[in-house]
């Protein structure tokens, strides 16, 4: 019998804020939270951590070193573990951690090269290159944390947070941990609104509406949770958030976008024999993503209709992780979450609150 | 939980373009390093590395880069050795495993060189690159349409890409799995080595006493695994078992190993449980060895933290002496080292080990190829954050 999987612990870093306060306001509200971004973190609207502050949870020599998404995930992992009632220096070897990101590194490649490619190899920071690879974000929260278990970095466009989600769940369920923390984090920076922008990806006026065409907007952040057995969390009298009851992925065999749009529905599917009683969408106002997650509307006719934090939030923040938060935060008991990706592997995930 | 077999393996590095000729240069103790051609860096201090001489292909996918073009040079290999049916079965339960390379960094490069020169760049080429393409042109080469997974675990990437896909295989939901990396050098990842002072200018030397630092190089390897029963029902050439991994973090330092290599004997320590190998049983380590003075030293001390007395009586080799540090694909590349050593029962060298350090007091096989009795190899790769990761693999005796 496959043992099951549960969600203990949550922590949330935002746009809306940081907490899970915050993050229910937040989306119990449904405002937008795109303001014109700092010209530190790029051009044009966005999401941003603008109220953000590892104040009093990250050392301050040691988040000089960080980039903006390993502080996040700092700050998120913190709150997860307090939120679970678990001191991860206890947890030991049997505590391992799966992190998503689309963005991870990016921030620090632009930060190492803009002046390396200016003024060569003098211009080359050591501080800053060892942030460049998305890795360095597990790496700041083993030490962070005392953590010594298996860790994985996992790339997978918009839903890089459920490929993480995936591992963990392996990792669990082959007996090898205890308990995951599973993180997603993605920061913003200046090259990336740029490229947004220059290749209309993102919204040129206005906000992103779902169908509409478009566009995003970008966003930042970080989702930290932690998963555990069932049978681990209840020895510990452990409150359940929720739980975890399938994520699943498939990826399309042809480039067509229609393949996409069946291999997201394929995925759903299979693990949502009932209806759900709410769906957190992954559509951003980015035609892809939409024209990926659109066909399952008519399909799935009695489903409820889904909601977008992608238009809450923004695209990025976190990859995948601000839908499985907002999963967490919405009323409904059994909450299927849909996440298309621009390309490769589909995502979806149902989780059943107690 | 179902065995695993590697069936295929395909192998592009600066010594060859397949892995025959790879293989045989490893043997034969060639070096594949050279002076840097296609990479123009004339201000970086080392100008050494181990580059690939692809050959141009005009029937490439207009987006692919030189990691694309690599990974599936070694996935047709590792196919055309293997000969999986793909016309048949179930693409659910095929799935394509990598370590996360540069893959499409050096756009990103050229677009940031265009944009300080204030012209205009090529956006649209820039958003399109992402590390997650080769795993998708492997996976759309395969018609897979089961897990696709881009870990991005710096230099252990693509061995921990190999264990998920056993995972996955011994698990039961896999039928075929295509895991492993590919690596190509861009100005990002050679700066960045040289400004942490990491970088020989001369060719590496792994567990020498004057090591002094890591060359860089380039490659793919790809290796096909499946499940022990299909593979024999279809008569396929097993070449070695993968029996498990391990992994662990240092929890230490964002870029140096732990000095005790704590970390990695834990992962090392975990390969063997999850395994069921005796540490006497080891015959052959691949080990990660980078030639910078803090890894090699850390290794060895882990290698006997882990193996005990047992540590006295395996060979080790250190491929990066031949072709240099492929980073994302390292881990994958040690890997199909090891199963080549296992099917010849003959373990390739360590280049330039001469001096030995008196800290690395192991057997690393200087110089000149070694046959002898190998029965099962563990594979070591450790990377930035702490991340370590090793796999135990058996000799394939037919049963």
């Amino acid at each position: 019998m496959k043992q099951e999987l549960v969600i203990t612990g949550m922590g949330l870093v935002l746009p809306c804020g940081t907490g899970i306060k915050a993050a229910q306001a937040s989306w119990e509200s449904g405002t937008p939270c795109f303001a014109p971004l700092p010209a530190n973190l790029g051009s044009g609207l966005g999401a941003a951590c603008t109220s953000f502050s590892g104040n009093g949870i990250i050392p301050p020599m040691q988040s000089r070193r960080l980039d903006r998404p390993s502080r996040f995930a700092w700050v998120a992992a913190h709150q997860a573990f307090q939120d679970a009632g678990v001191d991860p220096a206890h947890l030991g070897l049997r505590l391992g951690v799966a992190v998503g990101t689309m963005t991870g590194g990016d921030e620090a490649t632009e930060g190492f090269l803009r002046p390396y490619l200016a003024k060569g190899p003098e211009g080359a920071s050591p501080m800053l290159f060892p942030n460049c690879v998305a890795v360095s974000i597990s790496g700041y929260l083993s030490t962070a944390f005392g953590l010594r278990g298996p860790s994985v970095t996992q790339l997978a466009r918009e839903g890089s947070t459920l490929a993480a989600l995936e591992q963990a769940q392996r990792w669990l369920r082959m007996g090898f941990l205890e308990s995951v923390l599973v993180v997603g984090t993605d920061g913003l920076f200046p090259l990336l609104t740029e490229l947004l922008q220059r290749t209309h990806l993102s919204v040129r006026e206005g906000l992103p509406v779902v169908g509409s065409g478009r566009g995003l907007l970008p966003g930042e952040g970080a989702q930290a949770f932690l998963l555990e057995t069932r049978d681990r969390a209840e020895a510990r009298g452990a409150r359940i958030r929720a739980v975890l009851c399938g994520v699943t992925a498939l990826a399309p065999a042809t480039r067509r976008p229609a393949e996409r749009s069946r291999v997201l529905a394929e995925a759903a599917a299979c693990i949502t024999p009932s209806v759900p009683d709410a769906w957190i969408g992954g559509s951003s106002g980015h035609r892809v993503l939409d024209e990926v997650e659109a066909p399952l509307l008519p399909l799935l006719k009695r489903w409820p209709q889904p909601k977008y934090p992608k238009t809450i939030w923004g695209e990025f923040c976190g990859s995948g992780g601000q839908l499985l938060a907002a999963a967490l935060l919405e009323p409904g008991r059994r909450v299927l979450v849909t996440a298309p990706t621009s390309f490769g592997p589909q995502y979806a995930a149902v989780l059943e609150k107690p | 939980m179902m065995r695993v077999v590697i069936t295929g393996i395909g192998l592009v590095s600066s010594l060859g373009l397949d892995a025959k000729s790879t293989w045989r240069g490893m043997l034969a103790g060639e070096c594949g390093l050279g002076p840097l051609r296609y990479l123009s860096l004339p201000a970086e201090p080392v100008q050494i590395a181990a580059e690939v001489d692809l050959p141009s292909d005009a029937s490439a996918d207009r987006h692919s880069n030189k990691c694309d073009r690599m990974a599936l040079l070694a996935l047709e290999e590792a196919l055309d050795y293997s000969s999986p049916e793909l016309e048949s079965g179930d693409p659910r339960r095929r799935g394509v495993f990598q370590g996360a390379g540069t893959s499409g960094l050096p756009v990103a490069e050229t677009y940031l060189l265009e944009r300080l020169a204030w012209r205009r760049g090529n956006a649209v080429e820039a958003v399109y690159q992402n590390s997650c393409n080769v795993t998708d042109t492997l996976g759309l080469r395969l018609h897979a349409m089961g897990p696709r997974s881009t870990i991005m675990n710096a230099c252990s990437s693509s061995l921990l890409a190999i264990g998920q896909a056993w995972e996955h295989i011994a698990s039961g939901d896999l039928d075929l799995a295509v895991a492993g990396g590919a690596e190509a050098l861009c100005r990002t990842t050679f700066a960045g080595f040289s400004s942490l002072k990491a970088m020989d200018s001369q060719p590496c030397r792994p567990f020498s006493r004057d090591r002094a630092g890591l060359n860089l190089g380039e490659g793919s390897a790809q290796l096909i695994l499946e499940p022990l029963t299909l593979a024999k029902a279809r008569g396929a050439r097993i070449l070695a078992e993968v029996l498990g991994y391990g992994a662990s973090m240092d929890a230490h330092h964002p870029t140096a190993p732990h000095p005790e290599g704590e970390g990695a004997a834990r992962a090392i320590g975990m390969a063997l449980r999850t395994s069921g190998l005796y540490a006497e049983e080891v015959d052959l380590i691949s080990a990660h060895a980078t030639a910078t003075p803090a890894n090699d030293g850390a290794e060895t001390l882990a290698i006997k933290r882990a193996l005990g007395d047992a540590a006295k009586q395996l060979s080790i080799t250190a491929s990066k002496s031949q072709f240099g540090h492929t980073l994302g694909a390292a881990g994958a590349v040690g890997a199909a080292t090891a199963v080549f050593c296992l099917r010849d029962q003959v373990v390739s060298p360590t280049l330039r080990l001469v001096d030995p350090d008196p800290e690395c007091d192991l057997d690393y096989t200087p110089l000149v190829a070694r046959e002898r009795r190998l029965r099962a190899a563990l594979v070591n790769a450790f990377a930035f954050g702490g991340n370590n990761v090793c796999l135990a693999l058996r000799q394939w005796e037919g049963r």
